[in-house]
């Protein structure tokens, strides 16, 4: 058993998250059911790695009392962007947020993706949300000189939120959707396995539903390309106390708030089946 | 008034700088705070529940958000008594705060067993036997519900150990002062309440319960009427020390509980909330206290007007 009890890892370079009062700087709904915030969060926007979290607390006025971890989008300067999905209580509450407000969030938190100093060709792959963790990562690895493509997966042409960001540095993106309204019909899975077969990647980068992840994973270990995913659970604390998002590993138990959200898709434990968290 | 209030309070052999201290299984055993909390101006850290072998704890999902509260099945996931002696101890004693270890068991012996071995460590200021944790098959809640199964756990501990023995209550029960009672005959210096109360939440879409386990505990604000209530009963019941908590969110919180005979206080499930919960906890207390004209805190306990 790991994890229980251990040091707080956070992030890639050791920074400290902190409790910090935030502005909402804007907050409008871009899809059927997501929302885009970007808030001034001037700590976390410093210190952020693509695919760390932030905990976010928008209960005022409300009978739920608990934060909601949202991944940083993107940080740019002193903002950081929040894709979200309206799903429950907590997320509803966020939609009707409105620029005047302030709230607070902890962060950054959590272990983000891991780039490899000897990758040259990296395919990222979003269902859905799941597009809000990797558009700082494709950012990221444009930068460094890695070379992106992008499988985005979405119900429809409207709910491909990060396209832009996807679009602006990618060498390719490929779309598949659930009703065919833009790319080709179908799941994100199919454009996946054709685009390994090319045998040009040295890494895939998945978040979106576990169910595709967990297929994404499949796919890469049959091909023996190394492959991350990012995990959603229900936490409480989101700094490693109340062992309330544990995912199962070949380690034994870890937590998604401080060993991930991102894991090596190979050490987790796909059969132990998780309800989807609800917010 | 203008001096500083004496915040202090004792709890069996124990001198705490203050009244605040942590639930146990909300903090862990403090490090993963660190960066909100400062971990010397606490009264004590009550760690997370260890017990003699790693547990694995409870298939997920473990928590629920209910009105006001949460329900979490967690299953008391530790690992183990040589682990945390070592790690958790181990950092622990470079942080100027007392210790106090939450001991769970399946056996009266795995309880005693733990006791047994911390004795002599000086890391360690004292125990709180968890009998009312509402999330194990044995041991736990089984225990603490039941009056003669319980005193033999905290007979067994207080045959263990000299240091300072705290065991602490499950609201799962009819009467809370009557186990009190047999407690303190059985040994206990002091008493802390309350636990989770046992509770449940549906997903009406999936027709399915929202905790893989079925049933949790319930936390939160939602509970701390009930708490309050409680601790009261059994403040004026025994005559032993009593640690209240139950939805402690602020110092007004905190100052009910001790009006209502708490010794100390714990905040549990609000630091999930806001980290830094047990700091604005201290420094409202101590600004209540100077501001009644207090010398010292302790004026506070069981002050209650009625």
């Amino acid at each position: 058993m790991t994890g229980c009890c251990g040091a707080g890892e956070k992030g890639h370079a050791g920074e400290r998250p902190s409790l910090e009062r935030v502005d909402v700087l804007s907050n409008e709904r871009i899809a059927e059911g997501v929302g885009l915030m970007i808030l001034h969060a001037r700590h976390t926007a410093s210190l952020v790695e693509p695919g760390q979290f932030v905990h976010l607390r928008v209960d005022k006025g409300r009978d739920f009392i608990l934060r909601r971890p949202f991944s940083v989008h993107r940080a740019r300067g002193e903002q950081i962007e929040i894709l979200y999905q309206v799903l429950g209580q907590g997320t509803l509450a966020m939609a009707e947020l409105s620029c005047s407000d302030d709230i607070d969030l902890i962060g950054p938190l959590g272990h983000g993706w891991d780039v490899p100093a000897d990758v040259n060709h990296a395919l990222l792959v979003s269902g859905g949300l799941g597009a809000a963790p990797l558009g700082g990562l494709a950012e990221k690895l444009a930068r460094e000189g890695v070379a992106v493509t992008c499988a985005m997966g979405a119900p429809t042409q409207e709910r491909l939120v990060g396209l832009d960001v996807f679009e602006a540095v990618a060498r390719r993106v490929v779309i598949a959707t659930d009703d065919g309204s833009e790319g080709e019909l179908g799941f994100v899975t199919g454009p996946v396995e054709r685009l390994l077969a090319e045998g040009s990647f040295d890494i895939v980068y998945a978040c979106g539903p576990e169910v595709m992840q967990r297929a994404v994973a499949a796919m890469c270990a049959e091909v023996g390309v190394r492959c991350q995913v990012s995990l959603e659970r229900l936490m409480a604390c989101g700094i490693g106390a109340c062992l309330s998002c544990v995912v199962t590993t070949k380690d034994g138990l870890k937590r998604a708030c401080v060993e991930g959200p991102v894991f090596d898709a190979e050490e987790v434990c796909w059969d132990v089946s998780e309800i989807p968290p609800k917010h | 008034m203008t001096g500083s209030p004496d915040m202090s309070v004792v709890i069996g052999s124990l001198t705490l700088r203050n009244p605040v201290l942590t639930a146990s299984g909300t903090f862990a055993s403090g490090r993963e705070y660190a960066d909100f909390v400062d971990l010397s101006r606490l009264g004590a850290v009550v760690t997370k529940g260890v017990s003699l072998k790693p547990w694995a704890g409870n298939a997920s999902p473990r928590i629920a958000e209910t009105a006001c509260g949460m329900l979490n099945s967690i299953g008391l996931q530790n690992p183990g008594l040589a682990v945390f002696t070592q790690k958790d101890l181990g950092w622990l004693e470079t942080q100027d705060v007392p210790v106090i270890v939450n001991v769970s068991g399946h056996t009266v012996d795995e309880y005693a067993e733990i006791c047994r071995r911390l004795d002599s460590d000086s890391r360690v200021d004292a125990f709180e036997i968890n009998i009312s944790c509402p999330n194990v098959d044995a041991g736990g809640m089984v225990f603490g519900t039941s009056c003669p199964d319980a005193a033999s756990v905290v007979s067994a501990c207080r045959a263990a150990t000299s240091k300072t023995l705290i065991v602490k209550l499950s609201p799962n029960v009819t009467d809370n002062t009557e186990i009190a009672r047999a407690f303190v005959d059985a040994g206990a210096d002091a008493v802390s309440l309350i636990n989770t109360l046992l509770g449940m939440a549906i997903d009406i879409e999936k027709r399915r319960p929202k905790l893989a386990r079925v049933v949790g505990g319930l936390s939160g604000p939602a509970i701390r009427p009930v708490a309050l209530r409680m601790v009261w009963q059994v403040a004026n019941a025994v005559d032993v020390p009593v640690i209240g908590m139950g939805g402690i969110t602020n110092s007004r919180d905190a100052v009910e509980f001790m009006l209502a005979g708490a010794t100390a206080v714990a905040v549990g499930t609000a630091n999930f909330v806001d980290p830094t919960t047990t700091m604005r906890v201290v420094d409202g207390l101590t600004e209540y206290a100077r501001s009644e004209g207090l010398v010292r805190v302790e004026e506070l306990i069981g002050a209650l007007e009625t």
